[in-house]
């Protein structure tokens, strides 16, 4: 692009190997940090998208900032594109290296370097685990809010640069409501420590805020400094079966009306249900048409009373039943089976498509009404799940490998709600990114002149392109 | 400079469907790559690299029946041999991936005729002559066959590695269930095999062992249960502390058992979980149980993950077997417990052998021993 390739350096060319890159790149993080084999590099060619594969000419495992930086600076030298990756449970194919070149692998760096009661934040290296961070904050007494389903599996690094959601967004937000400040390495090599260990602090442009959510396309975040709470006196969760999600709907406008505002607040419909029964075996009923799972957390008298309102608030809107936790414990199985909804409905078949649009809570029942007719009227079998509570919808739908007509039918019904999305007020993505599966519809939801925008700040940060090129800021 | 091979390997369009597929592809479907087997695996644990997690080998697995990667990929091999074959990703899959069972293919055909690794071969050759399974017993002391078993009730399996190297395991049975059967002429049941490469010798060797034993096996070794199970069935198999649990539970059938001392104290007792029973079969409850009669059971963190023994996994692999296993060491001593339990011979031996290299107190001994000394049979460890 803009940068010469350095002298001595061939062309960046997918598919081969250059000695002199590889030379390079052993000499930073040693041969065996760096892999080139087919077997060797085949598991980094995809995420946890479906349909998306694409296969890069080298892995580096780095283990160091240093590292990182002394890959960043070679890769703009050379235009060897470089997509960075956590865990690999993306759900938008943000880590899939569509154009070859390397793929940069977090994992390494993983360590949780502090947490601090008095200043009510952790400090983690981007590979640790989520779950990781979450539990060095419990063990003080602290909790790390965000909540994504993947939490056990997926990295802090990944869960800011895609600015990771979770059950828990109505109450507490989203990972960049916790984003305190990022050490990342810019493409071009130099180190930067975005924001800092303040809760006030305006001094610049929010850089920590536009590096959260940015798909690895600006910079690689190497570490992270997140704000936490005091961890709530309790926690417990209940559920209310209903005839429809329509209903469950009602049920979830009124919640809010009522002026409770819930730590959690999920739906599944019938076939979500009976899927996540089959794996979990929790004594789900079978035969509802949609399940609310509904939580709160604080003092025990205020979560006590919460519950309260809202078992009553289900049971006026037409709940079939309704049923609490009789603990914390029990609250937790509850969870932990919503969030494992997406790959129990895959035991319905091979591919498994699930999408992630989000309106404005007063659209969530019509929203969830027209998903249901899209689906029959492109006869797909679609199953959908959410997060109710800020609107979140995961409507997702199955089919075999190999049926091309059921794939072409899928991607027409997840076109038209998206369409349908954007026309209630709403958007394509809530929290699983653009990555390259999705970015075909960002202008649809951006306009020509913040596409023209992401453009400008992706060339501000990366002149060469060599960052996760084709996605963000294309 | 673009050569047309590299071109379609980019493009991933290249499919050679030139060999047979190695993996049954329902099997292979199943997993949906969301990655929730990673905390589960221990090899993942100990690279945090995704070729070695479940997932990624599920995705080379995909690449070699689709052409992409070839069976013969030293990356390949590597990755199928470093699996220690635990199936701890089983029971945390959500999709229902049966991760065990596409692995047993994978090793039918990276480990098939010359290619089998040598301690395999010998190991799959070796507990396949009868006679000398039965001289192993003798010569070493294990429970004496009572004959052919005489019903369709349950008589107890002695295994190969237990009757040649853990022979107090049966003897003990034989005291908690005095009068059960054990048939004479018992072969191997051919776990060993399934898990190295011969997948349909571990099958016909099942059969013929569900043959000799016309109703239930009763075993002591986790991994031969779960074989079992899948050959004959799961009703076929009683893991030894399901059996006792069942048989001991109306209060009547259990033989006086007190409570074990250390120095006047109780004893303090954890549990090394057999892989296969836990993940292939759910024996999860069970055997904590009849330790918590006897003695004060202590849940060690580590105690359902892999112990690193793994079947050959601890001859083939002794380098990452160690790896796997140093960190459960230092949790065992670091517990003040006195005995570790275990439920499988693999486990007993390598655990033993870990805790004797660092010259422990821990004791390691099976749980029908553990329950043997409580009814008042000493053998010493």
């Amino acid at each position: 692009m803009s940068v010469p390739v350095a002298s001595g350096v061939l062309p960046f060319v997918r598919g081969r190997i250059d000695p002199r890159v590889l030379a390079e790149l052993a000499a930073v993080v040693g041969r065996e940090r760096v892999l080139t084999g087919d077997a060797d590099v085949e598991p980094f060619s995809r995420d946890a998208t479906p349909l998306f594969r694409s296969r890069p000419d080298y892995v580096v495992l780095p283990r160091t900032t240093d590292e990182v930086a002394a890959v960043l600076r070679l890769a703009t030298r050379t235009g060897v594109p470089v997509t960075p990756r956590g865990a690999g449970s993306n759900l938008a194919a943000a880590t899939v290296p569509e154009r070859g070149g390397i793929v940069l692998v977090l994992t390494s760096l993983d360590r949780v370097l502090e947490v601090s009661v008095d200043e009510l934040l952790v400090v983690a290296q981007a590979g640790a685990t989520t779950a990781a961070v979450a539990d060095a904050a419990t063990a003080v007494g602290l909790l790390f809010p965000p909540d994504p389903g993947s939490r056990t599996v997926s990295t802090i690094g990944g869960n800011v640069a895609t600015c990771a959601g979770g059950l828990r967004g109505l109450k507490y937000g989203v990972t960049r409501n916790y984003v305190l400040g990022c050490e990342a390495v810019l493409p071009t090599g130099e180190v930067i420590r975005t924001g800092g260990r303040l809760w006030k602090d305006v001094a610049g442009y929010d850089l920590t805020r536009l590096l959260t959510g940015s798909e690895g396309t600006l910079a690689v975040i190497t570490e992270v400094t997140a704000a936490l709470l005091p961890a709530p006196e309790t926690s417990r969760t209940g559920l209310a079966y209903f005839d429809s999600l329509a209903e469950a709907g009602r049920a979830v406008s009124a919640i809010i009306a009522a002026g409770t505002l819930p730590a959690t607040l999920e739906f599944l419909d019938h076939a979500c249900i009976n899927a996540v029964e089959d794996y979990a075996r929790l004594g789900l009923d079978r035969d509802a048409g949609a399940l609310l799972l509904f939580g709160d957390d604080g003092r025990t008298e205020s979560v006590e009373r919460s519950l309260d309102t809202m078992a009553g608030i289900c049971a006026t809107a037409g709940a079939r039943r309704v049923e609490l936790a009789a603990d914390v414990a029990e609250s937790e199985h509850l969870l932990a089976a919503r969030r494992c909804s997406l790959p129990a409905l895959a035991r319905l078949g091979s591919v498994t498509m699930l999408e992630d649009v989000t309106v404005p809570r007063p659209a969530l029942a019509r929203m969830v009404d027209d998903i249901a007719s899209i689906a029959v009227e492109l006869d797909v079998t679609c199953a959908t799940f959410g997060h109710a509570g800020d609107g979140n919808l995961h409507p997702t739908i199955v089919f075999d490998a190999g049926d091309d007509d059921a794939r072409v039918r899928a991607e027409s019904a997840f076109d038209r709600i998206f369409v349908r999305a954007l026309e209630l007020g709403g958007t394509i993505t809530g929290e699983h990114g653009v990555g390259a599966a999705k970015r075909p519809w960002l202008v649809r939801r951006l306009g020509p002149d913040q596409m023209a925008l992401l453009r400008r700040i992706k060339t501000a940060f990366d002149p060469a392109g060599i960052l996760n090129p084709g996605k963000l800021g294309s | 400079m673009k050569s047309p091979d590299l071109g379609a390997r980019a493009a991933g369009a290249d499919v050679d469907r030139s060999t047979p597929a190695v993996f049954d592809a329902e099997l292979l479907s199943a997993c949906i790559s969301c990655g929730f087997c990673l905390p589960a695996c221990p090899t993942y644990a100990l690279t945090l690299d995704e070729r070695s997690s479940p997932r990624g080998r599920i995705t080379l697995m995909r690449a070699i029946d689709e052409g992409r990667v070839s069976l013969d990929d030293p990356g390949a091999q590597e990755q199928a041999s470093f699996c220690l074959g635990c199936r701890a990703c089983e029971p945390v899959c959500p999709a229902g991936v049966q991760y065990g069972a596409l692995l047993e293919q994978w090793r039918d055909v990276t480990w098939s005729g010359t290619r089998t690794p040598p301690v395999a071969g010998a190991l799959r050759a070796a507990v396949r002559v009868r006679p000398a399974l039965g001289l192993a017993g003798r010569l070493r002391g294990a429970a004496r066959p009572t004959g052919r078993a005489s019903g369709d009730g349950i008589a107890l399996m002695l295994g190969c590695a237990e009757r040649a190297m853990l022979p107090g395991v049966s003897r003990a049975v034989t005291r908690l269930l005095p009068g059960i059967d054990v048939p004479a002429g018992q072969g191997c049941c051919g776990a060993l095999h399934a898990h190295n490469g011969a997948s349909a010798v571990g099958a016909d060797l099942a059969s013929d062992l569900g043959e000799t034993f016309p109703g239930t096996i009763l075993t002591t070794a986790g991994g031969c249960a779960a074989h079992l199970a899948h050959v004959l069935g799961r009703d076929r198999v009683r893991e030894l502390s399901e059996h006792l649990c069942e048989v001991w539970s109306d209060g009547t059938g259990a033989p006086p058992l007190r409570r074990l001392t250390v120095d006047g104290r109780p004893m303090r007792v954890a549990l090394q979980d057999s892989c296969h029973a836990r993940n292939a079969l759910g024996v999860v409850a069970t055997p904590r149980e009849l330790i918590s009669r006897v003695a004060d059971y202590v849940e060690l963190p580590s105690a359902s993950t892999c112990c690193g023994s793994a079947g050959t996994y601890s001859y083939l692999r002794r380098a990452d077997s160690r790896r796997v296993l140093d960190p459960k060491l230092d949790e065992i001593e670091s517990s003040g417990v006195d005995v570790l339990v275990v439920i499988n011979p693999g486990c007993q031996l390598q655990v033993r052998g870990g805790l004797a290299r660092r010259r422990s107190a821990v004791r390691v001994l099976h749980l029908a021993e553990l329950l043997d000394e409580a009814m008042g049979g000493h053998e010493g460890a």
